[in-house]
């Protein structure tokens, strides 16, 4: 059987600046079912870049922001020492028929920085994964 | 958050915890120090060692009870806050940020005076300027660390583990060699015992470290346990080693050279080594002590780097929690979209101490600085673990106590020695006279620079208050609490407890009136129900008008509070009714409740979530977030058959003792009832030698049973082991005729008012679910416990 790439989208969203974008950019398509996703990054073993409550502040801002523009969106924390695997486990915990997600390009360095989480979410998903285009302004 | 969401956030045990706090407290000081200290106090300096370790293990104790009572980000900072409030708290938490970026102003030095040693006979430029080379080394490695943590390059928990042995390898490697090569000491005690105290001060700098296992309280697995062992365990290691140490430094080489030392660990492996060169064939003697002064070398810079890192990232901690508190402006902890770190705390840390190291304090003085603020902190932590223990608020539920033998021994004790070294190392005993004109005082003192500077901080902190924080940060101080601690129930002062319940509907009241009679006939004295109806009239008509034509609705309403009223004389209650007429529902009944002086305020609920305006309906929303008293939400699933069985969680929420308070109160009301306490575990995991679920269970259970004071009533227990929490609770919740639950989370935002498997519970269950919160009491201010404590 066949299934809809559209079913259930997880879609990762990092604070309430990057889940507006990336909601105002899903908008403009179709779907079923859509859950944000939230990857809290752990230490696994040291001290947490932010402390838990602040991690946790940024997900319940971004789920805010989120909903603003898809209000019937569901939302989902995971907490994760590597964010993209943080992202594939909670799609396969949502049973997600795939993730859908917003570039944030940004320079090179920038995204070396930051271990290119793009390229790894493309590379080594274990379903489809959407990269959403820019918002048009209409 | 709901609970299992809250396991998945817990990702340290005990050795994860251990080596946290070991990372941050280890090697930085004893590389550095034992020259200074040798300096102050010579070979006693093991002493001092020994009495800050002794500091710390008091304060680790009233860490543990606070951390475990309130994980929350902040640590000390937001213990003394909590407890004693923002004047309090601003003094504690710019103390700590100074204390902390001192400490890592003192770290990087301590790292430039070891690196320069390295590069000076390869780099010949450098040796010509080594006084300048080791400032320069720790300018550029505190660059270097702001940038880290600035971009939030990966620190795994592999890369922390390797350090942390590593260092504990080289010192206890350093420490058998030194022992085995049989060293003596000289004069013990050459300046007298006030120096060995002022040098208390001085090394105290290398304990702060512990503390962050406090900060990480909310991410430690079964923190009851494994917080205040972890954090005893990683003061007790760290002691013993610098007491080592010391011995074997001072034991080795003569106090004159080792004082004037700025790498003392280094000549110390240095004159040991070489004594071992037999063992070793093919290695001479100095090509043995080279190999073993660069080790210790590389060990310092290991160890100085990490103590630095953990403290730029726990003064970012502080200032996160200062910024929640409203004490600090929250713009500074803005978190970097796209590295997820608090980039401009960091970076305004990373400035000050640059500007630190830059401006040239002596190393000693950065040291003493950042002991002096922790000094003053713990002994402020241990005031607020007292002011805690008597005002004892409902938030309040630390899963480790200060056991009783030791209390209030530990935080009295503790807070006389903190402040005992800090007199000693801020005072010198030379009388200074103070002259103007003719007039001259003498004081029998002078104040050290360390003391000025310390004073300079508070003053800054209580400035600060006045200036900004005063206007901003609510006040919430528990002291007055303390001073008169109120009385758990009947908290009114008139010694009746009521019960006001809202009555809507006629095919739930005469079950709600019977909670509400169980209720009052559970506390001993006088108590009484207060039944509401209110008729809610549209804005645009007028009260009056509106009356006349709806005389259908005030019928109605008599007939409900009618019917209330024979209800109570069956239940043999006293009962009050009170019929409103108001705009809005919900602030007609907290209206009543606050008249009442209500002690709790019972409503129905019909088991429905309604998504976008309230969370659970017009009405409850209101009364459950602004109502100071208990509240209770009770939805009726289908009649008892005949013996009820009435169940409750028995988790470690807040609120879980009220709910098994409700449920008792239920089940001594109704002839044949039976209460069952219901606890679920995930299941063990195969490597911790932990006690089994089963047995994890009943002790929460215990523990619940003895905070609900509930130990005379019959109950049972069960413990159902499962890795889905939520899920095995709603299956299990199926079997009982009533289900209670404490509220799970403490304030009411966004989209759970009572947590996500009360509401659950609720909605789900067809069966009767309470969901109980207990009285969220605004603290009373000393001013008002003073006046209560005299008239008392």
């Amino acid at each position: 059987m066949t299934e809809t790439l559209t079913a259930h989208l997880a879609v990762p969203v990092a604070n309430d600046e990057d889940a507006r974008a990336t909601a105002g950019a899903l908008q403009a398509y179709e779907f079923d079912r859509v859950t944000a996703v939230h990857v809290v990054e752990k230490g696994g073993g040291t001290l947490d870049k932010i402390p838990l409550e602040q991690a946790e502040e940024q997900a319940e801002e971004a789920f805010e922001a989120f909903r603003d523009v898809i209000p019937d969106a569901e939302s989902a924390v995971v907490y994760h020492t590597d964010i993209v695997e943080g992202i594939f486990e909670a799609a396969t915990d949502l049973s997600a028929s795939a993730i859908a997600f917003h570039p944030r390009g940004g320079s090179r360095l920038t995204q070396f920085l930051e271990g290119d989480p793009a390229l790894k979410l493309v590379t080594e998903a274990d379903r489809p994964v959407i990269a959403l285009p820019e918002e048009h302004d209409e | 958050m709901s609970e299992s969401e809250q396991e998945l956030a817990r990702d340290l045990g005990f050795l994860e915890a251990y080596t946290i706090g070991l990372g941050t407290m280890i090697g930085a000081g004893i590389f550095v120090l034992p020259s200074i200290a040798a300096d102050a106090a010579g070979p006693a300096a093991m002493v001092s060692f020994a009495l800050g370790g002794v500091v710390s293990l008091l304060a680790a104790l009233s860490l543990s009870e606070l951390a475990t009572g309130m994980p929350k980000a902040g640590g000390s900072y937001y213990y003394v806050n909590r407890a004693m409030g923002p004047f309090f708290g601003s003094i504690v938490g710019w103390g700590m940020w100074a204390g902390l970026t001192f400490a890592s102003a003192f770290y990087m030095l301590g790292f430039g005076q070891y690196l320069l040693p390295l590069l000076t006979p390869h780099i010949d430029f450098l040796a010509s300027m080594s006084g300048v080379g080791k400032s320069v080394a720790a300018l550029v490695m505190a660059a270097l660390l702001t940038g880290v943590n600035y971009y939030g390059v990966k620190e795994t928990g592999d890369l922390q583990n390797v350090i942390v042995i590593t260092l504990v390898v080289l010192i206890v490697g350093f420490l058998s060699l030194g022992l085995f090569s049989g060293p003596t000491i000289g004069e013990f005690n050459p300046h007298g015992w006030p120096a060995v105290a002022a040098t208390v001060g001085t090394v105290y700098v290398s304990f702060i470290g512990f503390e962050v296992i406090a900060t990480s309280a909310e991410e430690i697995k079964n923190p009851s346990r494994n917080l205040p062992l972890s954090m005893i365990a990683a003061v007790v290691t760290p002691t013993i080693l610098y007491v080592g140490v010391m011995f074997v430094s001072t034991g080795t080489i003569s106090l004159d050279v080792l004082a004037n030392s700025e790498v003392p660990v280094k000549i110390v492996a240095e004159e040991i080594l070489p004594g071992f060169a037999s063992f070793v064939p093919g290695l001479s003697p100095s090509l043995l002590a080279a190999i073993g002064g660069t080790v210790m070398i590389l060990g310092a810079v290991l160890a100085t780097i990490s103590s630095a890192n953990a403290s730029i990232l726990s003064a970012a901690r502080v200032n996160f929690a200062m910024g929640r508190d409203k004490i600090l402006i929250d713009w500074l902890n803005e978190v970097h979209s796209r590295f997820r770190t608090p980039y401009r705390a960091i970076t305004v840390t990373g400035i000050i101490t640059l500007v630190l190291i830059a401006v040239g304090v002596g190393i000693g003085t950065l040291a003493e600085v950042a002991s002096f603020m922790y000094l003053v902190t713990y002994a402020l932590v241990h005031v607020a673990v007292v002011v805690l223990r008597r005002a004892n608020p409902d938030s309040y539920e630390p899963t480790f106590e200060i056991p009783s033998v030791l209390y209030p021994v530990v935080p009295i004790l503790g807070a006389a020695a903190c402040l005992g070294v800090l007199v000693q190392m801020s005072t010198n005993m030379v009388p200074y006279t103070l002259a103007v004109g003719s007039l001259s005082v003498t004081v029998p003192f002078q104040l050290t620079v360390v003391g000025m500077i310390g004073i300079v901080l508070i003053a800054f902190g209580v400035t600060w208050y006045y200036l900004y924080a005063r206007d901003r940060a609510p006040s919430q101080s528990l002291v007055g609490d303390a001073i008169a601690p109120a009385p758990t129930t009947a908290a009114d002062g008139d010694g009746v407890y009521r019960v006001v319940v809202s009555i809507a509907n006629p095919e739930t009241e005469r079950d709600l009136l019977r909670k509400a009679a169980a209720s009052a006939h559970a506390h001993d004295g006088d108590a009484e129900i207060v039944a509401v109806n209110v008729i809610e009239v549209p804005d645009q008509t007028s009260l009056a008008q509106d009356l006349t034509f709806e005389e259908e609705r005030v019928d109605r309403q008599q007939e409900l509070l009618e019917a209330a009223r024979d209800v109570a004389t069956d239940l043999d209650v006293g009962l009050r009714t009170r019929a409103i007429v108001g705009r809005d529902a919900a602030s007609a009944v907290l209206n009543v409740v606050e008249e009442e002086n209500a002690d709790q305020v019972l409503l129905g609920w019909t088991g429905k979530r309604s998504r976008r305006d309230h969370v659970l309906g017009s009405t409850i929303d209101p009364v459950v977030s602004r109502a100071t008293c208990d509240v209770t939400l009770v939805k009726r699933g289908a009649a008892a058959d005949s013996d009820e069985e009435v169940m409750v969680l028995a988790g470690e929420g807040p609120h879980a003792p009220v709910a098994a308070q409700r449920a008792a109160e239920y089940v001594d009301a109704t002839d044949g009832a039976s209460l069952t306490l219901l606890n679920v575990q995930p299941p063990a995991e195969g490597d911790e030698a932990a006690a089994s679920p089963v047995e994890e269970g009943e002790a929460l259970i215990e523990n619940l049973i003895e905070r609900a004071d509930l130990t005379e009533t019959t109950y049972e227990t069960r413990v159902v082991v499962e890795e889905d929490a939520e899920d095995a609770i709603i299956e299990a919740a199926a079997e009982y005729d009533t289900v209670c639950a404490g509220a799970t989370r403490e304030s009411a935002i966004s989209q759970a008012l009572f947590g996500s498997l009360p509401e659950r519970l609720g909605t789900e269950l067809d069966r009767t679910v309470v969901v109980a919160r207990g009285s969220e009491r605004s603290p009373m201010s000393i001013r008002d416990a003073i006046i209560k404590r005299l008239e008392g």
